[in-house]
């Protein structure tokens, strides 16, 4: 199911990258936060082409901030993202999104007052050809037979499920080269969990890179080949996942980490 | 007074006509509003623009009046957007009206509309000027009389309002408004230019009051201080329609232009001015997020 993992060792502490070759997305001592509140205090990563990348931390750590930053959303204060060799931290957030790297948010985030074409359509808004973009929608659809039966259903009536859906499927749309996802499972049902990580895992087989954000550590370190574990806005560890995975230091800097975001569910 | 059925009809048509108006201010106002997070005081000032340049194209430049509609609605538009990249730009981006930079966003609406109606005076002056258009013979509705222009009025109003909501249903960039005036930071992640949408909102609305004021003229007269008046009232419909809503600004307008009519026709023809804020209390009262609004949202 999974490919071979590239080389690359557990180590503590930020530093030493063991990514491939190709490397997509290279974040080095990236510092932002808020106002004057600095959540990333110097943050080194890197995302390899093909590859699935989890990034995991619990709540409050950085791990949107990350995504935030990476999006243009959050001016870069200190450090450099590169993405294809590309400085991007100086772009507004839909030039970024031109060049192929989109970030797909919460499912709370979809637009609740469009129906789920629009914002399907909403997510092809760089793209030229109406053919190629209905074929795409096709697709999509295909993908998640769900969304088609509730095509032309506002946004806002959907399952927690559907809505995740809806956004991952928006994300597609501007046919990405690197998908960020953040927290695709959070205040889903397991079964529904499976469903979603199940996608995640086709959307790579199409040849797209994925970073996934996530809590879930134990479903995203199945899915990922490589992980980084973040805490107070620095890199704690990182390494290939299977390693992680066995990691005794994981499991216990995660204590009630592998039950979904309890926060967003109050939320929802 | 008797009571007279035709009388309260021509009363009712005649508040639906500077109703629509109305409502093609309040539309504007409730764009910006959805679009930039902020209240634009200025938009009184840019409704007497516009009518000022429907005049400039239709009497001393000589074109038709409905191309003299069109090109007061485009040169205001851009107008707008300039005003908006120079003035505002700087205050939106740091944060609308959820913000602290919210409350200069206020203050620098209201020095707009001082600067704009001092300018309009330097170049046109003080007084009241006509606005002559020949649109033909009154129209005859049963035993009503209607002069000509209220029934281009409420067409023209009809027309720029339908075309308004096929370009933010059908187009795409109809589309990336919406999205742009619900959530700006998700619109940025679907790779639309969200600097640029906020332009295009702001001159949308700029043209929309420039339509109204060239809708207007004829019917009364151009003046410097007309905005503010307008202002109030197209404010009036925005809160009672639900500010913010679209549909709901149309509405506001329909009601607080019949409202007042009404009163001026049966209580008194005096206090015309008041009845709008009549009706603003009332609904308020009773709805105190207007008819079609659907959230209460804090803004400074």
């Amino acid at each position: 199911m999974f490919r071979d993992p590239p080389g690359g060792c557990v180590s503590a502490g930020a530093g030493g990258v063991g990514g491939p070759a190709g490397v997509m997305l290279k974040v080095s001592g990236l510092e932002t936060g808020y106002g004057r509140v600095r959540i990333l205090r110097g943050v080194d990563l890197e995302v390899g082409a093909g590859q699935i990348v989890a990034l995991l931390g619990g709540n409050g750590t950085g791990k949107s901030t990350l995504l935030r930053a990476v999006s243009g959303l959050l001016p870069t204060w200190e450090g450099s993202i590169e993405f294809d060799g590309e400085t991007i931290h100086r772009l507004r957030p839909d030039q970024i999104v031109r060049r192929g790297l989109v970030q797909v948010t919460q499912g709370k985030d979809s637009y609740p007052a469009m129906t789920v074409e629009e914002n399907l359509m909403l997510g092809a808004h760089i793209r030229a050809g109406r053919r190629e973009i209905a074929d795409d929608l096709e697709r999509i659809y295909g993908f998640f037979p769900r969304l088609r039966e509730r095509r032309s259903q506002m946004s806002g009536t959907l399952s927690g499920g559907e809505v995740q859906m809806l956004v991952i499927g928006r994300g597609l749309m501007a046919r990405p080269r690197l998908i960020m996802l953040d927290e695709p499972s959070a205040a889903l049902a397991p079964k529904v969990v499976l469903d979603i990580f199940v996608a995640i895992n086709r959307i790579r087989d199409t040849g797209v890179t994925v970073l996934i954000v996530e809590q879930n550590v134990r479903m995203a370190l199945l899915l990922a080949e490589y992980g980084y574990i973040i805490r107070d806005g620095l890199i704690l560890m990182e390494g290939e996942a299977k390693g992680l995975l066995a990691d005794p230091n994981v499991k216990s800097s995660f204590l009630g980490g592998s039950v979904a975001g309890s926060e967003d569910e109050l939320v929802h | 007074m008797d009571f007279d059925f035709s009388s309260l009809l021509a009363f009712i048509m005649f508040g639906l006509t500077i109703g629509v108006v109305y409502g093609i201010v309040a539309l504007g106002i409730s764009l910006i509003y959805s679009g930039l997070d902020i209240v634009h005081f200025a938009h009184g000032e840019v409704y007497m623009f516009g009518a000022f340049f429907g005049l400039v194209f239709s009497s001393q430049m000589g074109l038709p009046y409905p191309l003299a509609l069109l090109a007061a609605m485009i040169s205001i538009g851009l107008l707008g957007i300039v005003i908006e990249r120079v003035f505002y730009r700087r205050l939106t981006r740091s944060g609308g009206g959820y913000t602290v930079a919210g409350m200069g966003m206020i203050i620098c609406g209201f020095g707009m509309s001082v600067v704009l109606q001092n300018i309009a005076f330097l170049i046109w002056g003080a007084d009241a000027e006509p606005f002559p258009v020949d649109l033909g013979p009154a129209l005859e509705v049963g035993d009503i009389t209607l002069p000509r222009s209220y029934g281009l009025t409420a067409i023209i109003a009809v027309v720029l309002m339908a075309a308004l909501h096929l370009f933010l249903k059908k187009t795409r960039t109809g589309l990336a408004v919406r999205a742009v005036a619900a959530n700006k930071d998700i619109a940025f992640l679907m790779g639309i230019n969200v600097p640029l949408m906020i332009s295009v909102i702001f001159g949308l609305a700029c043209a929309l009051a420039a339509a109204a004021g060239t809708l207007i003229g004829p019917m009364q007269s151009v003046q410097v201080e007309m905005g503010y008046l307008m202002l109030m009232k197209a404010f009036a419909a925005a809160v009672v329609g639900g500010f913010g809503s679209l549909p709901g600004a149309i509405i506001g307008g329909l009601l607080v232009g019949i409202f007042e009519n009404l009163g001026a026709a049966y209580i008194s023809p005096n206090h015309k001015d008041i009845y709008a804020f009549l009706l603003l209390i009332l609904v308020l009262m009773i709805r105190p997020s207007g008819l079609f609004g659907v959230e209460v949202r804090v803004k400074a």
